[in-house]
C-alpha cells in the first residue's frame, strides 16, 4: 500500500498550504465566492453548487476506488483516517442548521473565506459569525443536557457499505458505482430544472450548461465506472482466496487483544473441552460445527473477527464467510499460539542485536500478561547507554 | 452587470480586504459603480469555469489531500482555532479550562485546516485577481439593503458556526470529503444541509431575488 503518504508535521503544513491554494483557486473560479451564485441553488435557477459538489464527491470517490483497485491504497484505511465518526442526531440537526445558515448568510463556512479573500464584506461577516458560533457551541457542547445531544447516536466510523450489508472488500466499489449512476442522473436533471426555469434566473446568477466539457465529465465518470465494474469482477476469483488466506500473525493479535479488544472478536474453533482449559483471554468457544449457530451473517461487523483453529485454518468455514466485517484466522493456530505466547522465550545471547532484546522483551511481556508468569530479565546489552539495560525488567509486568 | 457595486458605507470595518485594493487593474478603481467597468475588464467577472469540470477540479484536489496528508478538506476547523486565539486575548487561561477549546487548540488536525485555509485565502485571492473579480463589495439581491445584508450574513455565520461545531466539520469536511469517502453520518448531513436550504429559501427571498 502506498498511500496515504502522510509526511511529516513540518512537510505536512507546506502541503496545506498548497493543497488549499487550489481549494481555494477552485472554488472561486467556480463562481463560489459570490454569495448570490451560491443561493441560487436554493431557488433552482442555477444548480452550480449541487453540480460542483457531487462532480468533485464522484472524482475523489471513484479516484479512491481505482488507486484501491490498482493496489495502491485501501478505500476503507483512508476513509478511516480521513472520516470524522457519525453521531447521528447532531449530524442531522446541525445540518438543518447548517442550511439555514447557508441560505441567510450566502455562504457556507469554507465559501465565506473565499469571498473574504476577493473582497467582499458579506463575506467576512460570515466568517466573524461562524467564529462566534463555534466557540459558542464549544463552551457549551460538554456541559451537562447539551453532552447528551452533542454525542448523541455515536455510531462510531460507519459507512454506506456497512448500512446496507455489503461485504468489506467489494462494499465501497458498489455502493461508490451506484453514486456515480445516481449522480449523473441528477446532473441530467438539474439541467432539465435550469432549462426550464432559464427565465427566471438572475444575471449575477446564470446557469452554465453541461455543454461539451459536461459530456466528456460524464463520460470519463462512465469509464472510471467500467474500470472499477472490471476490477470487481476479474479479482473476484482471487477475493475469494484472499478470504480464505487472511491470517493475523501472533504478535498483532496479542497488541489488539490487549490495546483494543473491543475492536475484535476471536472464537476458538477447538473442542469445548480444549478450549476451556486454556484460550486466548476474551474468547469465545465455539466449535467448528456449530458456527452455524452464531448468525455471523447479520452480525455486527466493527468488530475483525478472528478464527483459532487447532492448527492454521485451510478453508473459511461458510458460516464465518458470510460475516459482513474482515475474517481473520489466526496463524498456526492454537498450537502456534501456544508456542508463541505461553511457553517462556528463550532469553538472548549477551550483544545480541537490539532488535533481538526488543523481541524478546515483547514475546516475554505477552507470556507474562497471559499466564501471570515473569521471565528473566534480557541481558545487559553492552553497548547501550548505562541507564539502558537497567530498565529491562518483565516487559508489562516490570 | 455588476449588482452593487461599491457603495458602502463609511462606517464599516475594511481592515482585512484593504491590501487588495491597490492591487485593483486601474479600470476597477475608478468605477463608481456604472455598467461600463465590467465590459473594460480583461476578464469578465461573471464567467465561470463549467461545473463539471470544477467538479472534476474539485474532487482531484479532494483525492491528492486524501493520499497524501490521509485528511480531507476541511474550513470550520480553521475558524475555531481564530477563535480561541481571539479568545486567548480576551481571556487568557479561559481556552484551557474549556475542554473542547483545549483539545482543538491542541490538535494537529487543527493546525492543518488552519494553513489549509491560509492557502484558500491565497488561492482565492489570487484567482478572483485573476479573474476580475476582487473588488471590495457586498454582494446581494436588489430588494435588500447594505445594513441588512450583513446582518443576515453575521448571523447566518453564527448559526452555521453552531452547526458545523454540532456535526463536526462544515459543508467541506463532513459534506464533500465525508460523503466522498461514503460515510454515513456525512451523507445524512449533506441531504439535512439541502432540506435545511430549501425549507427557508422562501423567507429569504427578498435577499436575494
Amino acid at each position: 500500500m502506498t498511500f496515504p503518504i502522510l509526511p511529516a508535521h513540518e512537510l505536512g503544513l507546506v502541503v496545506a498550504v498548497l493543497i488549499g491554494f487550489a481549494f481555494g483557486f477552485v472554488l472561486e473560479r467556480a463562481g463560489f465566492g459570490r454569495a448570490p451564485k451560491l443561493a441560487a441553488q436554493f431557488y433552482g435557477t442555477d444548480m452550480t453548487v449541487f453540480k460542483v459538489m457531487f462532480g468533485a464527491i464522484v472524482t475523489a470517490m471513484l479516484g479512491l476506488v481505482l488507486a484501491s483497485t490498482l493496489g495502491l491504497t485501501s478505500f476503507k484505511t483512508v476513509a478511516d483516517h480521513a472520516a470524522s465518526a457519525t453521531f447521528l442526531l447532531p449530524m442531522v440537526a446541525g445540518g438543518f442548521l447548517l442550511g439555514a445558515g447557508f441560505i441567510m448568510s450566502g455562504y457556507c463556512p469554507g465559501t465565506s473565506f473565499v469571498a473574504m479573500a476577493s473582497g467582499k464584506l458579506d463575506g467576512l461577516y460570515t466568517v466573524l459569525g461562524v467564529i462566534v458560533g463555534q466557540v459558542a457551541w464549544a463552551e457549551l457542547e460538554w456541559r451537562p443536557g447539551f453532552a447528551a445531544f452533542h454525542n448523541a447516536g455515536n455510531l462510531g466510523n460507519y459507512y454506506l457499505w456497512e448500512l446496507f450489508h455489503l461485504p468489506a472488500q467489494a462494499g465501497p466499489v458498489i455502493v461508490a458505482l451506484a453514486v456515480t449512476v445516481m449522480a449523473v442522473g441528477c446532473f441530467l436533471g438539474a439541467e432539465k430544472l435550469e432549462k426550464v426555469l432559464a427565465g427566471r434566473a438572475d444575471p449575477v446568477a446564470r446557469a452554465t450548461p453541461a455543454g461539451r466539457p459536461g459530456r466528456l465529465v460524464f463520460a470519463g465518470f462512465a469509464a472510471v465506472v467500467l474500470v472499477g465494474l472490471a476490477g470487481l469482477a476479474i479479482p473476484t476469483g482471487s477475493q475469494a482466496r484472499t478470504r480464505e488466506a487472511a491470517s493475523i500473525g501472533q504478535v498483532d493479535l496479542a497488541r489488539r487483544v490487549f490495546d483494543q479488544p473491543w475492536k475484535v472478536r476471536v472464537i476458538d474453533l477447538r473442542s469445548v473441552e480444549a478450549c476451556a482449559a486454556k484460550r486466548i483471554p476474551g474468547s469465545e468457544c465455539v466449535p467448528a460445527e456449530k458456527l452455524g449457530t452464531l448468525g455471523l451473517a447479520d452480525a455486527d461487523p466493527s468488530r475483525d473477527l478472528v478464527l483459532v483453529a487447532t492448527e492454521d485454518l485451510r478453508e473459511l468455514p461458510a458460516a464465518a464467510a458470510a460475516y459482513p466485517g474482515r475474517v481473520y484466522a489466526l496463524q498456526g493456530g492454537w498450537k502456534g499460539w501456544e508456542a508463541f505466547a505461553l511457553a517462556a522465550p528463550s532469553p538472548p545471547a549477551p550483544g545480541a542485536p537490539a532488535p533481538e532484546i526488543d523481541q524478546y522483551r515483547l514475546r516475554a511481556g505477552i507470556r507474562a500478561a497471559m499466564t501471570g508468569m515473569k521471565a528473566a530479565p534480557p541481558p545487559p546489552m553492552p553497548t547501550a547507554a548505562p541507564a539502558g539495560p537497567r530498565k529491562a525488567g518483565g516487559g508489562c509486568s516490570g | 452587470m455588476e449588482r452593487t457595486p461599491l457603495p458602502i458605507t463609511p462606517a464599516l470595518p475594511t481592515a482585512p480586504v484593504e491590501p487588495s485594493r491597490s492591487l485593483l487593474p486601474a479600470p476597477g478603481r475608478e468605477d463608481r459603480g456604472q455598467e461600463s467597468y465590467a465590459g473594460a475588464r480583461v476578464a469578465d467577472p461573471n464567467k465561470f469555469w463549467n461545473p463539471y469540470l470544477a467538479g472534476v477540479a474539485l474532487g482531484l484536489v479532494l483525492l491528492t489531500s486524501f493520499l497524501v496528508m490521509g485528511n480531507g478538506l476541511g474550513a470550520s476547523g480553521a475558524s475555531l482555532r481564530a477563535g480561541i486565539a481571539a479568545l486567548d486575548v480576551i481571556a487568557p487561561g479561559h481556552v484551557a479550562k474549556t475542554a473542547p477549546l483545549a483539545r482543538a487548540a491542541e490538535s494537529e488536525h487543527v493546525a492543518w485546516l488552519v494553513f489549509e485555509i491560509l492557502g484558500v485565502l491565497l488561492g482565492g485571492f489570487v484567482a478572483a485577481y485573476t479573474s476580475g473579480r476582487l473588488k471590495k463589495e457586498i454582494l446581494k439581491g436588489p430588494r435588500i439593503g447594505n445594513g441588512a445584508r450583513l446582518a443576515l450574513a453575521l448571523s447566518g455565520g453564527v448559526l452555521m458556526g453552531i452547526a458545523a461545531k454540532m456535526t463536526r466539520g462544515c459543508t467541506s469536511g463532513q459534506a464533500l470529503s465525508g460523503g466522498a469517502l461514503l460515510s454515513v453520518g456525512s451523507w445524512a448531513f449533506m441531504f439535512s444541509v439541502f432540506g435545511g436550504g430549501y425549507a427557508l429559501a422562501w423567507f429569504m427571498r427578498r435577499e436575494w431575488r
